[in-house]
């Protein structure tokens, strides 16, 4: 009979597992919290990043959006006025959605059907891209391949053959640049040219005529007026009355529920606005502002005059004295004053904002060439933290295993401890430091973007980041213990008590 | 070959009456280690067969190799040349779960540094073994207790090693090489850090181990009283065997020496 015999070793039941993990844990608890530390700096400083990536490019595409929505003042006013230029019908026919209004507002200019409107929308968004080929390239690169020309030029110097022969040399020996469309295409494209122009020549002659049937009834409606400008200005107003009937009646898609009082309310605002602006021109009325500032009547400005209409009590009495030097203040009120002030706050805020996220749309994720680097540098950062802090916690404690080894546990119970643990101090770690990195970039973006921007701020993009830092963050300190302790534990137990 | 040198070694004493049984056995055994490119030979070929139910006593001067010794037939590490038969099965063809079965139930070590776990209180530290076999807390809890009482450690039972003196560390590490009942039991050095009565009590206990539930016991000491209640001797020298002899021969050679 054997004295020995030799059986496979049971496993370890869990809460025996977890116990003695947890014991381990809060035995090293000062070791552990700063390893946890380590971790969470890592992981708020990574979510720090991706939340001010995030919130900057949320911030982007809601400015861009309000900007267009607070242009259409502008946009009309150059709109009714000037044909534009052949650039700028490709590129509002390439960018505008298929049955928009600027869509079918060139469809009828242009006099097409469906399937040619089609076409000449395929044709733009064709010719949209070789301008912003061109567009992205360096200056020394640009000229060797188009020389100086530009927008429809450049299609015009390319159908000559030595130029078209230059340029695809060119692009055989610029490795790094990508063009993108094949040759027959791009040959196609510049066969086009012709029927391009005439269509071009048509929408502008017809934008053209419908800019001078507006310049007509404008000089009828206002003749006292000092110049056209002066005559839109008053008329804007009206675009959702008579004058938007005028607009649509002379082939302009013009939106009747929509687009026009929104227009018109933005026309008038800009009135008000102008005429507030005139408003200091009069001694009395600069006078107030200068009292209220504490300095002397000429050195009044409209950015003080704004500033200090943003209180209800100052614009009643403003308004006041506006009337008792004579001016005009019909139409406007106390409210109107201070709402006045706050646009132009706003207004001030969207530029702001826009000037900040200048880089923004452009790559990773759409992030800025800026931040998708700086995202990559911390997820650098992140990761070279974490491995180091868990390795050096788990090198520390290869006597540990050796012991537990030489006292019969098995090789997978060490594995699960270690797991178990740096799984732990990840979430941990991750969690805090997920919520410390993302309130710090929201506190430093609202204070960047003020806090007008608050509905833009992209909450759930931002959870779904602190889920993906957490889980990042927890992998990475579970790899980074468990490679070593398993090294540690597939040796013999002695020969692991001898590592350093 | 390896056989021959077994019994011819096999001297010591049979308490049972039954037939005697190699339950350690050595073959050629050496090991080197290499610390930054320079080689210490800490074994150099030892060959050595110990019965079932001995008490051999190993000595030797300090670096000679005990410890080492202790690692390799304690399947704690693996020789660089030479094979280790633990009742005639081959260490080195174990595997993994059946080491950990091995290092768990059938053999205890103390070790010269005690080897505790730190953040385990000294009954945490007897009853990780037996959690580790598959002993249901409960008995566990109790069986620590009983081995706790047995080293006089009752009452210090919820200390931690950094809590407690040397001497009180090495109880610990001795109770809990006594665990899981083990059948061979390793010491290395046990009563270096005890004062004379406590180093007695723990001779005492291993006395009675071996001769009360026949545990095989090899022992590293400079204890002379160790020589006194051992079977056999062994010296170690410079990773080699020495010599081995049974007490009894030893006794005759001091009396005679103490007689010059
Ligand atoms: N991890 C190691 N790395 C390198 N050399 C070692 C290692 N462990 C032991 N040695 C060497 O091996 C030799 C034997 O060491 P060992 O610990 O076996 O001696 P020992 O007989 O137990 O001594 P002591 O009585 O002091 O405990 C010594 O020369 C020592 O320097
Ligand atoms: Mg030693």
């Amino acid at each position: 009979m054997k004295v020995i015999n030799i059986d496979n070793q049971p496993w370890l039941s869990l809460p025996r597992t977890l116990k003695i993990t947890t014991d381990g844990i809060r035995y090293r608890l000062f070791r552990a919290s700063v390893t946890v530390a380590v971790i969470t700096v890592a992981v708020a400083f990574l979510m720090n990043i991706l939340a001010e990536s995030l919130i900057k490019r949320a911030v982007a595409s809601d400015t861009r959006e309000r900007i267009q929505k607070a242009q259409l003042n502008s946009i009309w006013a150059s709109k009714l006025t000037s044909p534009g230029s052949p650039e700028s019908i490709i590129v509002e026919t390439a960018t505008t959605e298929k049955g928009s209004d600027l869509y079918k507002e060139t469809q009828i200019f242009a006099k097409f059907d469906d399937k040619a409107m089609e076409e000449f929308q395929a044709l733009a968004k064709d010719i949209n891209y070789i301008f912003n080929f061109f567009e992205n390239l360096d200056y020394a690169k640009r000229r060797d391949l188009i020389h100086t020309s530009e927008g429809v030029d450049i299609l015009r110097y390319l159908s000559d053959p030595e130029n078209y022969k230059t340029f695809y040399i060119g692009l055989s020996r610029y490795k790094s640049i990508h063009f993108g469309m094949e040759k027959e295409e791009f040959d196609a494209l510049l066969a086009k040219l012709p029927e391009l122009d005439a269509t071009i020549n048509t929408i502008l002659e017809a934008r053209r005529e419908a800019n001078a049937k507006i310049n007509a009834i404008l000089r009828r409606d206002y003749p006292n007026a000092n110049n056209d400008a002066e005559r839109l200005a008053m008329a804007l107003p009206d675009a959702d009355k008579e004058f938007g009937d005028s607009i649509r009646s002379v082939g302009f898609v013009f939106d009747k529920e929509t687009v026009a009082p929104e227009l018109a309310r933005q026309a008038q605002r800009l009135q008000y606005t102008t005429r507030m602006k005139n408003s200091i021109k009069d001694r009395p009325v600069r006078q107030l502002i200068a009292q209220e500032a504490n300095i002397l009547p000429a050195d009044v400005n409209d950015v003080l005059m704004w500033n200090f209409l943003n209180d209800k009590d100052f614009a009643e009495k403003y308004l006041v004295k506006m009337a008792d030097s004579g001016q005009d203040i019909e139409g406007l009120s106390a409210d109107l004053l201070v709402d006045l002030a706050k646009g132009r706050k706003e207004a001030e805020a969207l530029e702001r904002a826009e000037r900040l996220t200048m880089d923004a749309g452009r790559g990773f994720m759409g992030l800025g060439e800026r931040l998708a680097w700086l995202l990559f540098v911390s997820l650098l950062v992140c990761g070279i933290g974490i491995t180091n802090a868990m390795m050096m916690s788990v090198t520390e404690r290869f006597t540990e295993i050796a012991t537990l080894k030489c006292l019969g546990a098995l090789d997978g119970f060490i594995m699960i401890m270690f797991v178990l643990e740096s799984c732990f101090m990840g979430v941990v770690g991750g969690t805090i430091g997920a919520i410390i990195g993302a309130l710090i970039g929201l506190g430093r973006m609202l204070s960047a973007f003020g806090v007008n921007f608050i509905s833009a701020i992209p909450f759930l993009d931002i959870l779904g980041g602190m889920l993906v830092s957490v889980i990042l963050g927890t992998l990475l300190a579970a790899i980074a213990a468990v490679l070593p302790s398993w090294k540690a534990a597939r040796l013999a137990p002695m020969e692991a008590m001898r590592v350093e | 070959m390896a056989e021959n040198i077994a019994t011819e070694q096999g001297q010591g004493p049979d308490k049972n009456g039954d037939e005697k049984r190699i339950i350690i056995r050595t073959v050629g055994l050496k090991k080197t280690y290499m610390m930054k490119d320079v080689l210490t030979q800490a074994l150099r070929g030892v060959d050595v067969a110990i019965d079932q139910g001995e008490f051999i006593s190993v000595m030797g001067p300090s670096g000679s190799g005990k410890s080492t010794f202790f690692n390799m037939i304690g399947a704690l590490d693996s020789p660089t040349v030479g094979r280790v038969f633990i009742d005639e099965v081959d260490v080195a063809q174990l595997t993994a779960e059946e080491l950990a079965y091995l290092r768990c139930h059938k053999i205890g070590y103390i070790f010269q540094s005690y080897n505790l776990i730190k953040y385990m209180t000294a009954l945490e530290n007897v009853t990780t073994p037996m959690a580790f076999g598959g002993v249901l807390p409960d008995e566990a809890r109790e069986r620590g207790m009983e081995i706790l009482d047995l080293v006089g450690l009752k009452d210090r039972w919820h200390h931690r090693p950094i809590e407690m003196s040397g001497g009180q560390q090495q109880r610990v590490a001795i109770a809990r090489s006594l665990a899981n009942n083990p059948s061979v039991l390793l010491c290395d050095e046990p009563t270096a850090n005890l004062d004379v009565n406590t180093g007695q009590e723990i001779i005492d206990i291993l006395v009675r181990l071996n001769t009360e539930k026949g545990v095989t016991i090899i022992c590293a000491t400079h204890d002379h009283r160790m020589m006194n209640i051992c079977d056999r001797l062994m010296w170690i020298r410079d990773g080699q065997i020495d010599r081995i002899a049974n007490r009894e021969d030893v006794h005759i050679e001091l009396a005679s020496i103490d007689g010059e």
